[in-house]
């Protein structure tokens, strides 16, 4: 179909979203886009929910930290930031999300927010509670086993 | 401003992690409500210098002021108490007033709650809509006349789905005319028990926006953690003896 007048086109917002989950957590794609529309229909309803629209345009996830653009309609950030912000698990896997910035262009919001450098993670054991245990060190964070379930920690904690 | 979260043992992630996060996300400090996560603050005085020296650090870091040093947040000592009846309630209030810089206490209980509104040693209320509670005129003009701040619960509307959310913003929405129609003091918080549970301030004005509160409430919900780590701070300092009295520089020793 013929492309729409400039007039009469959608100005867009692009939010870039932070993504932080276990480092043994897989989160994919689609399940995320899932995630994102599933909340937002929760929080603002369909009609809400179509206002903002949140399509993810991209997205990458790897070794428990990842990050994504979002397309919102102009004049709903603020809605599309809470239903980002409600967006609590991804295929039963908890995600935390921090929203990075919002720019005008897709452009734009790559060069500024997106593809900070993370640094590689590595499995060692580490001294946590006074007992060796099995940990996925990534940078400065630290994802330690225990009997009771997963602990996130800082190197900090275990040195 | 402030965040108040569940650290290790009671949470997921230890205070340090909490707080590393917490810098990232552009809070100025973090009020760690589990009362095993770290040590009060009074203690280092002596027993710090010494414990860092002669034995290694604790793993996970217990130390508020080490914690403080390394992320650059404010890490404070506080406590939750999580009672079955006002008299236990009383006892652990008595207890912990003199060496944590906060206290909570867990409402959830008609009774819970109005033994924590009617005494001013408290200094929040705590998810006093969660498992059947409830809040009515009396207890929000009692939580005035004290200076008991009452907590917004932002938990449930992060996390929660189907009817328990709904519940649970209906709550929120009947807690905010009462605390609003009285005046009464008020925190905000997402009762984050991991790091990733974590938002951002301006996530949660955002959230709050968007089912009916006013963006200038919620940043000052957000706000009155730190104010009232200040005011319990200047308390618990030497120079204070009483509201608007304080010992001065010029007085001395023996006069």
């Amino acid at each position: 179909m013929k492309h729409l007048p400039k007039h009469l086109r959608p100005r867009w917002r692009y939010v870039a979203v932070g993504i932080e989950t276990w480092t043994d957590a897989e989160v994919g794609r689609r399940a995320f886009q899932r995630a994102l529309w599933y909340s937002a229909g929760n929080l603002l309803g369909d009609a809400g929910s179509a206002d903002a629209d949140l399509t993810l345009l991209s997205f990458s996830h790897a070794d428990g930290t990842g990050e994504a653009v979002v397309r919102v309609r102009h004049g709903h950030v603020d809605a599309a930031r809470a239903a980002i912000a409600c967006v609590s698990e991804v295929d039963g896997e908890p995600v935390g999300i921090l929203v990075r910035g919002i720019s005008g262009t897709v452009r734009a919001c790559e060069e500024r927010y997106m593809g900070r450098a993370t640094a590689s993670s590595t499995q060692r054991d580490v001294a946590f509670e006074g007992a060796e245990r099995a940990a996925t060190v990534r940078g400065d964070a630290c994802d330690v086993r225990t009997e009771s379930g997963r602990v996130g920690a800082m190197t900090f904690d275990t040195e | 401003m402030y965040e108040a979260v569940h650290a290790y043992p009671d949470g997921e992630a230890t205070v340090a992690r909490h707080a590393a996060t917490a810098a990232r996300h552009g809070y100025d400090g973090i009020v760690v409500r589990s009362r095993d996560a770290l040590d009060a603050a009074g203690d280092e005085a002596d027993g710090g210098a010494v414990r860092s020296g002669a034995e290694t650090r604790s793993s996970p870091v217990r130390d508020p002021t080490a914690l403080s040093e390394e992320h650059g947040v404010d890490v404070v000592d506080a406590v939750e108490i999580d009672a079955d009846d006002p008299t236990s309630a009383s006892g652990a209030v008595g207890n912990y007033r003199s060496d944590r810089t906060v206290v909570c206490v867990v409402g959830g209980d008609d009774a819970l709650n109005r033994f924590a509104v009617e005494q001013s040693r408290v200094d929040i209320l705590v998810r006093p809509m969660a498992g059947g509670g409830d809040v009515n005129h009396v207890l929000a003009k009692a939580a005035r006349d004290n200076g008991v701040r009452v907590e917004f619960d932002f938990g449930p509307v992060l996390r929660e789905t189907g009817g328990k959310r709904v519940r649970a913003l209906s709550d929120l929405r009947k807690l905010r005319e009462i605390v609003s129609h009285y005046d009464a003091p008020y925190v905000v918080s997402a009762n984050a028990r991991s790091h990733l549970e974590l938002r951002a301030p301006r996530e949660l004005v955002a959230v709050g926006e968007a089912i009916g509160f006013d963006a200038e409430a919620v940043r000052e919900g957000l706000r009155a953690w730190g104010d009232l780590v200040d005011r319990n701070r200047d308390r618990r300092s030497e120079a204070f003896i009483e509201p608007g009295v304080r010992r001065g520089k010029h007085e001395e020793d023996g006069c």
